[in-house]
């Protein structure tokens, strides 16, 4: 009876951690608190994550280049920035290259222009994969680019793209600002 | 069963005789740990399903070289019980709750918790403290569950600290493998690039030597001796026993939690040297901590065995030398050479054949506190194995396992581990300088 006990206890404390914690979480309104602020990812470029956006991954390969990924619930929203010379037109046949180049890839629509709500103008389109679905967008400010990839599930594609988009618009550069 | 008293002082339990490893499948505990090994390996499979559709050669690699990176880990950590060997079945079992059930469960309550904390706290404070929250708290807890699993299905297995530092180290393992696999597979997505394996190599470096060669296995270690010591130390009062238990796991927090700490993230400074000081400034307490425990739980374990064959003062099954040489690693590995040495790779066998034996038989000692003079039919076919192999040092004329009376003063062992710990940290210095500090 005792080892039943030990045993149930050992995975009530599993469940509780896999299942109930994210359900807490989910069930806690976001936004009551701080709000969300602005992140730097490379010298003067810097965006506002969706509330409750997790950094999974951060990069510095010096002033002019770095990299962020946030996870928001299952999606991963990464935004590169590199040197780049060209203008937005080739960063983004650059950046639908990669994404075509990776197995099972294709970008499904024509690409239409983005404009930030600080100005910078850029070119994206949507893209899918065998389950999964996504967005990017190509930036271009002087001497480097700006990548953005959003990956998700088919399934939580257009709930996942609501809150960030509206952190793809809060993407600024400051010398344009 | 009736502890003997020196068992006490030496944090020993010996397992009894009668334990057996099919007794497990009776236990409801078994049954539960099976189901959930099951189910948890079974959504790893799905996690890795769609990175093996999209990068089949970058997952692969990524797979193949944590698991060989593991490898020394395992061989190290497996060889720590030299005396009191434990079942290699428990041993794998250990190391997939790690890799399987502990972060399959962390993942979603590490977002969980972080998430949380960004909305009760703030993003901010979650963004910069949340890893050094969210992971020991949730990480540990689930890695220590993998060793109270282990006590619930082979509760006699665990019957010394070392026990616990060994089945510890095993989870935290498992759990750093596959955590590491999922981390350079972030870094493929995060690179764009396609199914290259260049992402996968740099994490494999970063993760596996430059910021974790010692982390999750070293952390669930010290969690393991707490948990041990609270088990085998029946003797103590039981606010006592609690103490220890939460010392060892408020140890495996504290140093998960300082290595997570944004104290010290990028270094010391900017310069190759100065990432390299912090970086071992917010390592090195833990591996402190941990080899200490692992140098005194060791040698506890040994001692407590060793004093049954001295007891017999029988120079036949063991000298007084073989004794003062079985208490001691480097020195057991001294006496193999000495015995190539002087005998050819016969000898090396024949001393180690000898102090498997001699293991043996103390163990089995332990189990019948009796000892010979009952008779006892499984310490007299021991005795006589190591009788034989006596007989066979006689014959290659070494009769004695000991080490070279003209060994090196200061152990090969420590002189290897320098010469390892230097190339290791002129290779991460290396990295760091070709990295621009990056």
């Amino acid at each position: 009876m005792r080892n039943l006990l030990g045993g149930a206890a050992v995975l009530a404390v599993i469940l509780g951690i896999a299942f109930v914690l994210p359900a807490i979480d989910r069930a806690v309104p976001a936004g009551r608190g701080v709000p969300a602020l602005r992140h730097t990812i490379a010298d003067g470029i810097s965006v506002v994550p969706p509330t409750g956006a997790l950094i999974a991954k951060r990069t510095r390969a010096g002033p002019a280049s770095g990299s962020i990924m946030f996870l928001i619930g299952p999606a991963r929203y990464v935004i590169s920035v590199e040197p780049f010379d060209g203008d937005a037109a080739k960063a983004s046949q650059r950046l639908r290259t990669k994404i075509q180049n990776m197995r099972g890839y294709q970008v499904t629509g024509p690409e239409s222009p983005v404009v930030t709500d600080s100005g910078l103008s850029g070119l994206g389109s949507d893209f899918t994969a065998p389950g999964r679905s996504g967005r990017y967008v190509a930036f271009v400010v002087p001497g480097r680019a700006v990548e953005v990839t959003v990956n998700v599930s088919e399934t939580d594609f257009e709930q996942a793209c609501l809150p960030i988009d509206a952190s793809i618009a809060s993407i600024s550069w400051n010398g344009r600002k | 069963m009736k502890m003997p008293s020196d068992a006490r002082r030496f944090s020993v339990r010996p397992t009894p005789r009668q334990a057996r490893a099919l007794q497990s499948v009776h236990l409801p505990a078994f049954w539960i740990l099976c189901l959930l090994l099951a189910l948890s390996a079974w959504r790893l499979g799905l996690m890795l399903q769609s990175p093996l559709e999209r990068f089949p050669t970058a997952t692969l690699t990524a797979i193949v070289l944590f698991a060989v990176w593991a490898v020394p880990f395992w061989l190290f950590i497996s060889s720590m019980d030299f005396l009191e060997r434990e079942p290699p079945l428990l041993l794998a079992t250990a190391f997939a709750w790690g890799a399987v059930v502990a972060t399959m469960a962390a993942m979603p309550g590490n977002r969980a918790l972080l998430g949380l904390t960004a909305k009760v706290v703030g993003p901010e404070f979650a963004m910069v403290w949340g890893p050094a929250i969210a992971s020991p708290a949730i990480e540990e807890l689930l890695k220590a569950l993998g060793l109270v699993m282990i006590v619930l299905v082979a509760r006699w297995q665990i019957n010394s600290v070392l026990d616990g530092m060994v089945y510890g180290a095993l989870i935290g393992l498992g759990f750093q493998v596959v955590e590491n696999v999922f981390y350079a597979l972030n870094a493929v997505e995060m690179a764009n690039t396609g199914d290259k394996v260049g992402p996968v190599v740099a994490t494999f470096f970063l993760r596996g030597f430059l910021a974790g060669l010692w982390s999750h296995t070293l952390f669930s270690a010290v969690a393991g001796a707490g948990i041990a010591w609270f088990l085998v130390r029946k003797d103590q009062p039981l606010v006592v026993r609690c103490s220890g238990l939460l010392l060892g796991l408020g140890l495996a927090w504290g140093t998960h939690f300082i290595w997570n700490s944004p104290l010290l993230m990028d270094g010391y400074g900017v310069t190759g040297a100065e990432l390299l000081v912090g970086l071992l400034l917010k390592g090195l307490p833990a591996l402190v901590l941990g080899m200490g425990l692992l140098w005194v739980a060791r040698h506890r374990e040994a001692n407590y065995y060793i004093d049954r064959l001295e007891a017999l003062r029988d120079p036949e099954i063991a000298t007084k030398g073989e004794l003062y040489t079985l208490r001691h690693g480097h020195l057991r590995a001294e006496a193999r050479r000495y015995g190539k040495f002087r005998a050819g790779p016969a000898g090396r066998k024949a001393v180690k054949a000898l102090q498997l034996a001699q293991a043996h038989l103390a163990v089995e000692l332990s189990r019948a506190p009796a000892g010979l003079v009952t008779g006892d039919p499984v310490l007299l076919h021991i005795r006589d194995d190591v009788l034989e192999i006596r007989n066979q040092l006689m014959r290659l004329a070494h009769p004695e396992a000991v080490a070279s009376p003209l060994r090196p003063a200061i152990p090969r062992i420590l002189v290897m581990g320098v010469l390892t710990a230097i190339v290791l940290f002129g290779l991460i210095w290396y990295a760091i300088t070709s990295m621009h500090g990056a």
